[in-house]
């Protein structure tokens, strides 16, 4: 089928406001979802599960956190490792502390926690913008790591802060095998998305993007800054800490502070540049890009070295991921700053009009 | 003409505003009645534009007083005029740039919109029945400027007179009742300007809508503005119907001074 608007007129504007207009984009959500639900858990193994799909989802969505904040709010953060330390040890914290709370309601527990912090932490934006809000998010990134190493009650007394989570029971069924695992975190990852789209189709998310765009202009039509800024701040802390739970509670099970470094905080911040800023899909593009290059470069770099007989030590490996990722972020960001998601939408626009292109 | 102009509902008393030792406003006084087209002309710097952001709170005078619809108003910031029905339009034009026509003129609705970010991400009751409301009004002022073709367009990929357009379109969507245009012909063709003036004198006819207009082209502003206030270095030298301004001494002086 041609990837075609023409012929899907749209008699009303409620058609045309649907959250996805084009018939073909509905209908490819559609099946990659019922691949992702059914498809997957048919065919890939345990490994798939554990080491690739179920981190991938949950960056996706601490991406997809950072990207309301950075891509569609227009403010720098720094910090998104932190929040999601605050939501994995918020979770933990209700867990161990209140009797027989349900794991989801922990997580959103978790969230909400997170977005508290995130909102504490955004009270500079309302004064400073940029790269000195960067600085002040670096602040954040240090405080809260620091002070889960610092205050052995948040880890439950456990040496260097390193907590195990509980076990993961939901409706009373415990869940344990990677594929429930991967399951759970999808459907978690598919409600938050499908929000996060409608929030930044409404006027929540032009609100954002106005005070991204022309922050003296937007406050003319009537958007207060402050109430904007610190809900975006809010949002993609409340994201980044169900994600920061779920990293602990389904991915690997115990965590350490120092495991949602400043590393951590760029990484997040990668996926996005290369990704798509102020995109959904990006968010997605670009978790599944950082995650899977260095499989890929694993894979292919030995293989190369064998091809043209060149001396090869693993150390080399991982410099040539430095520089792969280095190259490609510079490339990101001065060629494309909107990302793989925009790659894709001039494709797609190419593809419209194809194969007649005038 | 015919049209009824109203009692006063903008009266400034005496504004003085500095910046540091630069004085952009003295001791200015003038007054907006409803319903009609007051100019304020005067040469670069005089502070025209200042004028127009102390109206709608983006400077805040150090000294004078503002009546709107016959009471005094405290210090205001910009959001609580756009809730005032103030809206206005910018000298370098502030649009949303990474948006829409359609999303940069539907934020303008957005004193109008009550919804809460939950309702939206949940995309329930309230939410979409807004959005598709306001839409419909949105629509509206797309075909009264004349922008259905461009409605999905970044605004950013549009020609400077269709930005200008559409930033105007932004104010209108508020339904102001006082719209403040700081110098929305500037850099346009002949044919762009016309346009623009059929424009504001069928929102001002149409509408009802009370027009503030800062203008450089005298022909522009002697045909449409029903009175002007002329500014020089932050003073007030002449206000009256545009035939009296034209024969002011003082204006003729301050305009032949800075032109020549
Ligand atoms: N934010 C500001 N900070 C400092 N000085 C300012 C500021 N805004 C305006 N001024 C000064 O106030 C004076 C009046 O400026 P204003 O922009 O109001 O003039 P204008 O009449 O709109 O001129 P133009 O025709 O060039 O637009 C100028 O001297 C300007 O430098
Ligand atoms: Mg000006």
């Amino acid at each position: 089928m041609l990837y075609r608007e023409a012929g899907q007129f749209k008699t009303t504007y409620a058609a045309d406001q649907q959250i996805f207009p084009i018939r073909q984009d509905r209908i490819a959500v559609i099946a990659l979802l019922a691949v992702a639900f059914v498809g997957v858990p048919l065919f890939a193994s345990e490994y798939w599960f554990s080491a690739i799909l179920i981190p991938f989802l949950i960056f996706a969505l601490a991406a997809l956190g950072l990207n309301v904040l950075t891509g569609y709010a227009g403010q720098l953060s720094l910090g998104s490792a932190a929040f999601m330390a605050v939501g994995a040890y918020a979770a933990y914290n209700f867990q161990l502390r209140i009797e027989g709370i349900p794991i989801m309601l922990s997580f959103i527990l978790a969230g909400l926690t997170a977005a508290g912090v995130g909102v504490l932490f955004g009270l500079p934006s309302l004064r400073i913008k940029g790269f000195y809000l960067a600085v002040a998010t670096l602040a954040a990134q240090f405080f809260i790591v620091w002070c889960l190493t610092k205050f052995p009650w948040l880890s439950n007394n456990s040496s260097s802060g390193v907590i195990s989570t509980q076990k993961l029971i939901v409706f009373g069924y415990e869940l344990d095998r990677p594929v429930e695992k991967y399951l759970l975190v999808l459907s978690i990852v598919v409600l938050m998305a499908f929000a996060a789209k409608n929030m930044v189709r409404s006027s929540t998310g032009r609100a954002w993007m106005a005070v991204r765009d022309m922050d003296v202009a937007a406050s003319v039509i009537g958007i207060r800054l402050m109430p904007t800024k610190l809900l975006a701040f809010a949002v993609s802390s409340f994201y980044c800490g169900v994600a920061g739970a779920m990293y602990a509670f389904c991915y690997l099970g115990s965590v350490e502070p120092d495991g949602f470094s400043l590393d951590m905080s760029f990484k997040i911040l990668f996926m996005i540049i290369i990704g798509g800023v102020g995109s959904i899909m990006g968010s997605f593009l670009g978790a599944a890009f950082i995650l899977l290059l260095p499989i890929f470069l694993d894979i292919a770099l030995p293989y190369c070295a064998d091809l043209f007989g060149l001396p090869f030590s693993s150390a080399t490996v991982s410099h040539i991921q430095i520089l792969v990722f280095g190259g490609l972020i510079m490339f990101f960001l001065i060629v494309e700053p909107h990302g793989l998601a925009r790659l894709w939408q001039i494709a797609k626009e190419k593809l419209r009009l194809w194969p007649f292109p005038h | 003409m015919s049209k009824k102009i109203g009692e006063v509902i903008l009266d400034l008393q005496n504004i003085s505003l500095r910046f540091g030792g630069v004085k952009a406003l003295t001791d200015i006084s003038f007054d907006v009645r409803r319903h009609e087209i007051r100019a304020i002309i005067g040469p670069n710097g005089a502070g025209k534009s200042s004028m127009l952001n102390v109206i709608n709170g983006v400077y805040h005078p150090q000294e004078g007083k503002i009546f709107w619809h016959g009471n005094e108003r405290k210090r205001m910031e910009p959001h609580m005029a756009a809730r005032q029905n103030i809206a206005r339009t910018f000298q370098n034009i502030a649009l949303f740039k990474g948006m829409s026509v359609l999303d940069n003129i539907m934020t303008g609705r957005v004193t109008r919109m009550k919804a809460n970010f939950i309702e939206h991400a949940l995309w329930f009751g309230r939410a979409r029945q807004e959005e598709l409301a306001h839409r419909q009004k949105v629509e509206e002022v797309i075909d009264f400027l004349e922008i259905q073709h461009i409605r999905k367009t970044p605004v950013g990929r549009l020609p400077y007179g269709l930005q200008k357009r559409v930033e105007l379109g932004r104010a209108l969507a508020a339904e102001p009742s006082m719209l403040l245009l700081d110098e929305p012909m500037a850099g346009m063709n002949v044919e762009e300007k016309q346009d623009m003036c059929r424009f504001i004198l069928d929102v001002n006819d149409q509408f009802g809508t009370t027009i503030v207009l800062i203008e450089h082209d005298m022909g522009v502003v002697m045909d449409i503005s029903d009175r002007v206030v002329v500014l020089d270095y932050g003073k007030k030298i002449g206000d009256g119907v545009p035939d009296e301004v034209k024969n002011n001494e003082d204006v003729i002086r301050a305009y032949l001074g800075a032109g020549h």
